[in-house]
């Protein structure tokens, strides 16, 4: 079963550019993470922050397009895993290890089909 | 056999049905509905033919073929449209005669994981395990039929899209799932024994929890935690006809009359805090029936208050849980032990904003406040204490607490069932 796990974090902690010491750190656990999971692991990045996002809406057939994230909130979306594992039980198992800097959340969401 | 005896086999047989069915298919919906399909042929069968040597076994078997059934029929639609290969047949019938495997302990883990929307897993615990109707929850949690009938079937629907497996959890998941069973039905019986009058619609369904934390308990015969919840709940309902008077006054615990007292679940409750006391005395579920032990001790209302004692294992509790109600609840004792001056020191050392809303917490305090002579802040406390009382005992109770200091009269009795 696969899932996706997607990452919140106050993404401020990591500078304006994603290139401070907080990001070198929190990059430096990813990876040793991505060894840990192996071939559970089917996908995944970082992103930049939401300063970098563009949004194209689609409000009754007419398409515009704006900038920022579709959302603002206090933690943003700054990175994600595509996993394949047996359950869900086993998807929070992973979902606790994936590495937060400070305070953060872990969406996990089953990706549709069979 | 009639209705009335298929209802009975229902209620003893199905949880266990429902689970192997669950299990084996993978899924709630299909395990419920061939269940139900196999109750409607038991009621046209029966009659006519005469009701089987095992009715619980005839209903296995039965509803194991109708899901069988449900299943070639989705797959042959399925096949239909979409050419799919030929999938695997669920062949291998239950024996006639076999034992109903018990899969109930992984069904009241699937419907209460973490995953599933908090207000509904008692919900979907007691129509899956216990096999209430949704009218007969409904009524007990006080809801309309159609609001819980739509949480159930979003519970359903979230256990089946998440993924969250049909098995018992784990090692690695184990405490945290445990840890949402037991809160679950600790929620559900709080909830059933709020009203101290105990005469509102959730005394039968007490009734339920306590038969589920027996079912529970013998699942998981070792776990201190099962068995100190299983013993809890049965000193709780064991006093339940004592915590009122003929007036729908609430009576404190300390002032209750023990010969009310049902003494055949005092007794059970004590064997299951023995179990639990070999297995780890060291938890706070252990400890908090050890302190309602204490209680149920008591012969007459002539056997001095255990205050002393309650007080000892609150100080243990509190290494084990320190928390603003189990900080509150030592504090009743401490009252008795040491006097209310130093009790209201304790109490105001309880975070305020955690207790803002929390009703005990006033109803203590104004009692406290009250006995050091502070009457002013009592009665502000009183009525901050009556704003937030749902229920008609409790209420009253407040109410003459508060109406007697206003009179300058001295109450009898002390301090909140707590």
């Amino acid at each position: 079963m696969q899932f996706m796990l997607l990452i919140y974090e106050d993404e401020s902690i990591y500078g304006p550019d994603k290139d401070g010491a907080a990001m070198q750190q929190i990059v430096a656990k990813h990876m040793a993470f991505n060894r840990e999971l192996g071939a559970v692991r089917m996908g995944g990045a970082g992103l930049k922050s939401t300063t970098s996002a563009t949004t194209v809406r689609t409000t009754k057939g007419k398409q515009s397009i704006h900038d920022g994230p579709f959302a603002e909130s206090k933690e943003q979306l700054g990175g994600f895993y595509l996993i394949d594992v047996p359950d869900l039980d086993a998807a929070i198992a992973v979902a606790k290890k994936v590495p937060v800097l400070q305070d953060g959340s872990i969406e996990i969401r089953p990706v549709l089909g069979p | 056999m009639n209705g009335a005896a298929l209802d009975r086999v229902f209620r003893e047989a199905g949880g266990r049905i429902t689970a192997v069915l669950a299990s084996r298919f993978r899924s709630l919906d299909l395990a419920e509905d061939s269940l139900a399909e196999a109750c409607a042929r038991a009621l046209d069968v029966w009659p006519r033919n005469g009701a089987p040597n095992d009715p619980a076994a005839w209903l296995y078997q039965t509803a194991y073929r109708c899901a069988v059934d449900a299943i070639r029929r989705r797959d042959t639609a399925t096949r239909l449209a979409s050419y799919a290969a030929e999938p695997d047949a669920y062949e291998d019938l239950p024996d006639d005669g076999g034992p109903i495997p018990d899969e109930r302990l992984a069904l009241i883990f699937i419907c209460c994981h973490p995953a599933v929307a908090v207000e509904a897993r008692a919900a979907l615990t007691l129509r899956l395990v216990c096999g209430l109707s949704t009218r007969e929850i409904s009524r007990a949690f006080l809801l309309p039929e159609a609001t819980l009938a739509q949480r159930l079937i979003r519970a359903k629907r979230k256990i089946a899209d998440a993924g969250v497996p049909f098995e018992v959890p784990g090692p690695e998941g184990w405490p945290e799932r445990l840890d949402a069973v037991l809160s679950t039905l600790e929620v559900a019986y709080a909830k059933a024994h709020e009203d101290a009058s105990g005469t509102g619609p959730h005394a039968a369904y007490a009734i339920e929890i306590l038969e589920l934390t027996r079912v529970l308990a013998q699942l998981l015969p070792n776990d201190p935690d099962v068995l100190a919840l299983a013993a809890t709940t049965r000193f709780t309902e064991a006093r339940r006809r004592s915590r009122t008077n003929s007036r729908g006054l609430m009576i404190p615990l300390s002032e209750q009359d023990p010969a009310l007292w049902d003494r055949q679940l005092i007794d059970e409750g004590r064997s299951f805090l023995e179990r639990a006391m070999a297995s780890d005395s060291n938890r706070w579920r252990v400890v908090q029936s050890a302190i309602h032990a204490e209680w149920c001790a008591r012969k007459s209302v002539s056997d001095p208050p255990p205050w002393q004692e309650v007080l000892a294992l609150y100080d243990v509790l509190l290494t084990l849980r320190d928390d603003p109600v189990v900080r509150l609840n030592r504090a009743v004792a401490l009252a008795e032990v040491s006097g209310a001056q130093t009790a209201i020191r304790e109490l105001d050392a309880i975070d305020a904003e955690v207790t803002a809303e929390f009703l005990p917490y006033y109803a203590v305090r104004a009692d406290l406040l009250r006995r050091s002579g502070r009457n002013i802040e009592a009665l502000y406390a009183y009525e901050v204490a009556i704003s937030l009382v749902t229920t008609p005992a409790e209420r009253r109770w407040l109410t003459e607490r508060r109406d007697m200091l206003m009179r300058g009269d001295k109450p009898s009795s002390s301090s909140p069932d707590r």
